[in-house]
């Protein structure tokens, strides 16, 4: 999306002297819109207008990366929509703990690695915890440095580094200076020296506002002083109110350009019950954080985040497949049956569902078709006799049950043939509808 | 797609009639049967016969709102009529119209956003009506910086680039299309567009047939309105159309139906 002639022609000197070639500054607003002229044939623009101009094409939130070196690397912002639908949200929410200085020696080696074990596999897929925020909750300069060397040493983890104090801060940072920590935060009072200590040691700087006014005010100071690596923080800790300012933020980014909301946003959880904590930082991925600082490090609390995260910055576009291989349904035995079907989540969740309400435990493959459905798949033949034999074939159906029977979908019964012909197996055409498997199993293998 | 039905015109002979004479009938007639056709917004236009304007719009306004709660669209080029009229519209109604012309755009935007109405602006001024899509554009952004100026709220700006017969100024019509695609870049939100549809097809045969696939041309070309026969059933149905093909409503089998329930 281009500029609109009318942000154009706010941006100009409205003289109408006619200097640029056009006679208007509305029809060379129009003109510039059109690409048709450039902005350097008007003498009288003002920096500002070009600053504003030239920033529109710019993304509307920033990239900024937190972490480098040795270290991990977790990217925020560059997002473009208010609703997954309409596109897809691309940077996952980066998922920080906070650990106070105060900590005794054994307490903080004991919370890293409970931190550092935070990894989890579930239905075929990887999830991680991104961040590490060591707050200065001690208000002692050497205390602080000293944690965050702990830290640093014991974790792979991108670090915040969380005091109000600009010489603590310098003190930490001094320690990981190659880590490119996150600097929390830059505020009314304290911005200078923070936003020099940000530049000084190129780390991306956290800027926090009472409100959103003041966040505005804040943000502007720190860029006027030449840094724009940004995480916002807009001040607020209730869950209603950080659910209207993180959406605030994200429309006047994307809807109005909004420039000195142009960030990353960061969200803290303030709740002390772990599972309210969870529900608290459920409703921040959802909507619009670009990281948050939880304080529960136990896992039970810790997975169900994770998986919505990874939920939610799914690309919808893009079918959800589950993975190829053999599922037990029920108590299996050699006797059990087995049924074939497709990747696509749609199709191998409604099998399961209906294989699960007959009762009677067996086995599904599901083919991988690059996770589509049976009939699209078998009208773009991914989902022939030929393949689906050798599927079985490699994935060693034949070592788990004693029978040769193999049930394909109503739809597909045209590929029995060659599926009887390559794999040997006697081929039983299925239902249609998965909605017939209860029937047709209870008459085929009770 | 929003339908402007625009039955009730005093250029019509049974309603001009009904206006000489007070007879509300058959505009009340022409409300009820244009609703249930599936019109969003009911034009009201005295027609040229009527000696006082202002009184005879007053008349309309009140006759129609007696038996429809659709909103109006106030059709004059009597100002002092619309500003009257629009005292007594219950809903948010529509001005129709204003040129791009300073000393009208002056008297006309001020009241709108005083009454909370939409504007509908013609890419017209003194000079007449640009015959190429470019010229229709700057007049447009005439329009649009003056929605700026006034504090009207861009989507309740409705742009109308005129059609003009496809018999005798064919030329124009292409343009239109062109001009419709470039509104909806000038600002953002965008302007909307609208059209006087019926226009394309003066004294053609099979006036409906150029109607309903010009609107469906001017819909993909990002066309919001159209003031037009809300009783032309296949003219709904290609607007109805029009709204799932181009993904502005949620598919279903019965999109028709919900087009015209809405």
């Amino acid at each position: 999306m281009g500029l609109t002639g009318l942000a154009i022609f706010k941006e100009l000197p409205k003289k109408n002297c006619g200097e640029c070639g056009v006679p208007t500054c509305l029809a060379f607003a129009m003109a510039l819109a059109a690409g048709k002229a450039t902005l350097e044939t008007c003498p009288y623009v003002t920096e500002a207008a070009k600053e504003a101009l030239g920033s529109a094409s710019a993304p509307p939130i920033k990239l900024v990366k937190v972490g480098a070196g040795d270290s991990k690397v977790v990217e925020l912002g560059d997002e473009t929509v208010m609703f997954r639908h309409d596109k897809t949200f691309y940077h996952p929410t980066g998922i920080a703990f906070e650990v106070e200085d105060t900590l005794d020696e054994a307490a903080l080696t004991e919370k890293i690695a409970q931190i550092n074990d935070l990894e989890f596999d579930r239905v075929g897929l990887h999830y991680t915890v991104d961040m590490v925020a060591i707050k200065n909750a001690s208000g002692n300069a050497d205390t602080f440095a000293g944690a965050v060397k702990k830290v640093a040493e014991a974790s792979k983890l991108a670090l915040v580094l969380m005091s109000d104090d600009s010489a603590a801060m310098e003190k930490a940072l001094e320690t990981v200076t190659a880590r490119k920590p996150l600097i929390y935060a830059a505020t009314t009072d304290n911005f200078e020296a923070m936003t020099a200590l940000a530049k000084k040691y190129e780390a991306p700087l956290a800027v926090k506002g009472a409100n959103l006014d003041e966040l505005e005010d804040v943000v502007n100071k720190v860029v006027a002083l030449g840094h724009k690596d940004l995480v916002l923080d807009p001040g607020s800790r209730k869950t209603v109110d950080v659910l209207a300012d993180l959406t605030q933020l994200r429309r006047m980014t994307i809807k109005k350009k909004f420039r000195p909301f142009g960030y990353p946003v960061m969200a803290f959880t303030t709740e002390t019950d772990p599972m309210d904590e969870a529900m608290q930082a459920q409703v921040y991925i959802s909507k619009y954080a670009s990281m948050i600082v939880l304080k529960t490090v136990e896992k039970q609390f810790v997975m169900p985040i994770l998986s919505w995260r990874q939920n939610i910055y799914t690309d919808p576009q893009k079918p959800i497949q589950v993975e190829s291989k053999i599922y037990e349904v029920g108590a299996v035995n050699e006797n059990s049956p087995v049924y074939i079907t497709t990747n696509f989540s749609l199709s191998y969740y409604s099998v399961e569902g209906e294989v699960e309400a007959s009762k009677i435990p067996s086995y599904i493959i599901p083919i991988d078709t690059d996770g589509t459905s049976v009939l699209t798949a078998w009208a773009a033949g991914k989902f022939g006799g030929d393949k689906i034999a050798e599927v079985m074939k490699s994935l060693g159906i034949e070592q788990k049950v004693s029978h040769r029977n193999v049930v394909i979908p109503g739809y597909v019964a045209v590929i029995a043939a060659k599926l009887k012909e390559d794999s040997g197996w006697n081929v039983m055409v299925g239902p249609r509808e998965a909605a017939g498997i209860s029937p047709f199993a209870r008459a085929n293998f009770s | 797609m929003i339908i402007i039905g625009e039955r009730i015109n005093g250029m019509f002979k049974d309603i001009g009639q009904a206006v000489a004479e007070k007879n509300p009938k058959p505009l009340q007639e022409w409300a009820i049967k244009q609703k249930e056709g599936g019109a969003h917004y009911l034009d009201i236009n005295t027609g040229p016969a009527c000696e006082d304007r202002v009184a005879g719009m007053k008349w309309m306004v009140e006759v129609v709102q007696e038996v429809s709660d659709l909103p109006l669209v106030l059709d004059s080029t009597n100002y002092d009529a619309i500003e009257a009229s629009l005292e007594l519209c219950k809903r948010p109604a529509m001005i129709n119209s204003c040129p791009a012309e300073r000393p009208k755009i002056e008297r006309v935007f001020p009241m709108a956003v005083k009454h909370n109405a939409k504007v509908i602006g013609l890419t017209m001024n003194e000079k007449g009506i640009p015959k190429n899509a470019e010229n229709r554009v700057a007049l447009a952004m005439e329009l649009v910086a003056a929605a700026d100026e006034f504090g009207l709220p861009m989507e309740d700006l409705f742009i109308d680039p005129l059609i003009l017969p496809v018999n005798v100024a064919q030329d124009h019509v292409p343009e239109v299309l062109e001009a419709i695609r470039q509104v909806k870049l000038l600002a953002d939100p965008a302007p909307k567009t609208v059209l006087g549809l019926s226009n394309v097809s003066q004294k053609s045969p099979d006036r409906p047939l150029l109607n309903r696939v010009y609107l469906a041309m001017g819909a993909a070309c990002g066309l919001d309105a159209v003031i037009a026969d809300a009783n032309d059933d296949a003219l709904m149905e290609t607007a109805a159309s029009t709204e799932v093909l181009l993904n502005l409503s949620i598919y279903c089998d019965s999109y028709v139906k919900v087009f015209r329930t809405r």
